[in-house]
């Protein structure tokens, strides 16, 4: 089994209460995630987690990677992985099931979270919660895993920033998502443009009706001021719009996953190519790309 | 004290002239829910609210008399049924817990909605309540979860047998839902494995129970096996040493429709309902569930039996009246039919 080839695979993380906002906030990710894809891989390396989904067609060609530094989330982490040359564990699950490991435990008193290998192998989440009585109530939870070997774990690697015709704020998430919404009831498309001056539109258009919304003063992040610019956005005429039609559905699952404001929320667009997001907080970033469809 | 005028008139029937009849009779919950549908607004607009029923056309009468002379009345069919009343003598487990159901939710809360069945696992120092497996379970795809909690977090703890009790969680939601709303603790009366767990809580107002049959797993026991048949609902009374002069004939049912008395196997779970004598306890509303009997097939070599019943009778007390109530005994061996008197019948749920 993939588990035993890949020799030694301890891993112990233990998240305490004395931080008490980490575990939500590590729910709010896992639980964003399990709003985007049914399964997704787990990177671990001694100083980050990676949440990464390839751009398989099973996903439909949207990919997703997602870094969170795990210093700020756990006050113990042990890691040890294939080989000290590559210090690395890669697993596949399902982040729904992570998901409602956690839902308990912002109210926990520890969380303690293991890798071991019973039937199969498996993500351990131990919860330790507050009882009335002395002894605190445990609640313990499997979640199986699948180890990825190593040969493969090319396949996930960090995808580069597409070379984009136009990058823009987005507009208030809250906002962008109740219009999302809407449209999806009307549509399976939805094309995103935007251009340099801060301006995006999001249309619909059916046979019996064609939808927009536009926002303005949106801003765009400079990326031009800093080294190694892209040249397609470099010398474009600001009011031009780049624009690409994507699935409805993928956007308003990035959308929906989104319960807490993050602090930075952008987008590039890739004429007619793709759409990739980045959506920042203050230890966790997220990055999903939407392919443009023909 | 739930009603302010309640009224119970004997229909007598002249071919069963020993006893009185009570009207047991079911109807679809989905149509009576519409009747008292939004509380709030209730509890507001209506200053009484009348039920009665004409068994002769076989329906009831819901009849809401709200202000302003406004009078919605709801007329409703009923079927008329023989409800099926569990052979289960609570005061015989051994192992009996008291907890508010406050805690039973937040423990539940960590299944997910479609996990079937769960087990609770007891000894006297330990409670542990975890996810239910089948040995041909895919582990690598599923999530197992496992809660451990101390004998303190209950109000009444007493564990006379170290026991693994499998049952079913869908239905055991359902009760807890309505006892959070009433606010009354839950009782939880159970044996060994194979041997029915009653859920039950008890107030002033009104008494509900809840039976499950549990897992009967053929590898554990040996020779009470044959005892673990799942349609005995109160296999405690059968047991040879456990002498119980209340139910006589649950012996009589288990030798019908088992076929292979001594085998190390289940028999079928097969419900046989020879008779079923009326209700004799007066002013007790008797309300049964639909038995749901997954009969397992009649393959002997399937170590798991599985039989999922539900009984759930709402007791309102119109009088305290501690030794009157009894139950006849449900399915009885047909050749003791005739001689069917008050002395047939089991305690009181």
């Amino acid at each position: 089994m993939a588990g035993q080839a890949e020799g030694r695979q301890c891993l112990a993380k233990r998240l305490a209460s004395t931080f008490p906002g980490k575990g939500e906030r590590k729910g709010g990710v896992i639980n964003t995630i399990s709003k985007l894809t049914k399964t997704c891989t787990l990177r671990l390396t001694v100083c980050k987690l990676y949440f990464i989904l390839s751009d398989k067609v099973a996903n439909g060609g949207a990919s997703m990677w997602c870094e969170l530094c795990q210093g700020n989330f756990f006050d113990e982490f042990q890691m040890e992985g294939v080989a000290a040359e590559h210090n690395e564990i890669y697993l596949e699950l399902v982040p729904e099931n992570l998901s409602r490991a956690l839902k308990t435990a912002h109210s926990a008193k520890a969380v303690k979270i293991k890798l071991t290998n019973k039937h199969c192998p498996c993500l351990r989440v131990a919860v330790e919660l507050p009882s009335l009585s002395s002894s605190s109530r445990i609640v313990t939870h499997d979640i199986p895993v699948g180890v990825i070997p190593r040969r493969i774990w090319n396949d996930f690697r960090e995808p580069t920033m597409p070379d984009f015709d136009v990058s823009i704020y987005l507009p208030v998430l809250k906002i962008m998502k109740s219009v999302v919404e809407r449209m999806k009831n009307l549509s399976n498309f939805i094309v995103i443009e935007a251009n340099l001056s801060g301006e995006m539109n999001l249309k619909i258009e059916t046979d019996l009706v064609s939808v927009t919304t536009h926002f303005k003063d949106l801003g765009n992040p400079p990326w031009a001021s800093e080294e190694g610019c892209q040249s397609s956005a470099q010398g474009r005429n600001l009011e031009s719009m780049a624009e690409a039609c994507i699935d409805i559905k993928k956007l308003q699952q990035l959308l929906a996953g989104q319960q807490v404001n993050p602090t930075k929320a952008l987008c590039n667009i890739v004429s007619k190519r793709i759409v990739h997001f980045i959506l920042l907080h203050e230890d966790v970033s997220l990055q999903y790309f939407i392919p443009a469809l023909a | 004290m739930f009603f302010q005028h309640y009224c119970w008139t004997a229909v007598s029937d002249p071919c069963h002239k020993e006893k009185e009849l009570s009207l047991p009779c079911k109807l679809i919950v989905k149509a009576v829910l519409p009747v008292f549908r939004c509380a709030n607004v209730l509890g507001r607009n209506v200053e009484k609210c009348s039920i009665s029923t004409s068994p002769s056309d076989h329906h009831i009468t819901f009849q809401l008399l709200c202000k302003h002379g406004v009078v919605k009345t709801y007329n409703l069919t009923f079927q008329e049924c023989d409800p099926l009343q569990a052979v289960f003598a609570k005061h015989m487990c051994p192992n009996i817990l008291k907890v508010h159901s406050r805690l039973l939710a937040d423990v539940m809360i960590h299944f997910p909605t479609s996990q079937e069945e769960i087990t609770l696992s007891v000894t006297p120092v330990k409670v542990c309540f975890k996810s239910y497996t089948e040995e041909d379970t895919d582990f690598s795809r599923t999530m197992v979860t496992e809660i451990h909690l101390s004998p303190e977090e209950f109000d009444y703890f007493q564990v006379g047998v170290d026991s693994e009790v499998t049952f079913c969680l869908k239905e055991l939601r359902g009760l807890l839902a309505f006892s959070e709303a009433t606010g009354v603790p839950v009782s939880i009366h159970f044996d060994r494995c194979g041997k029915p767990i009653a859920f039950s809580i008890e107030d002033v107002l009104l008494e509900a129970s809840l039976i499950l049959a549990t897992l009967c797993e053929a590898q554990k026991e040996a020779d009470s096996q044959e005892r673990c048949c799942p349609q005995q609902w109160g296999s405690s009374e059968t047991l040879p040493d456990k002498p119980s002069g209340d139910e006589p004939n649950s012996t009589d049912i288990s030798k019908n429709p088992q076929r292979d008395g001594n085998a190390p196997t289940s028999p079928v779970a097969k419900q046989e309902v020879k008779s079923i004598p009326r209700v004799t306890g007066r002013d007790v509303t008797g309300r049964a569930g639909t038995p749901t009997a997954e009969a397992a097939g009649e393959a002997t070599e399937a170590p798991y039996q599985k039989f999922h019943s539900l009984f759930f009778g709402a007791v309102s007390h119109k009088e305290k009246d501690a030794t009157g109530h009894t139950f006849q005994s449900l399915a009885t061996a047909s050749d003791t039919e005739e001689d069917l008197g008050p002395l047939q019948s089991s305690p009181v749920l």
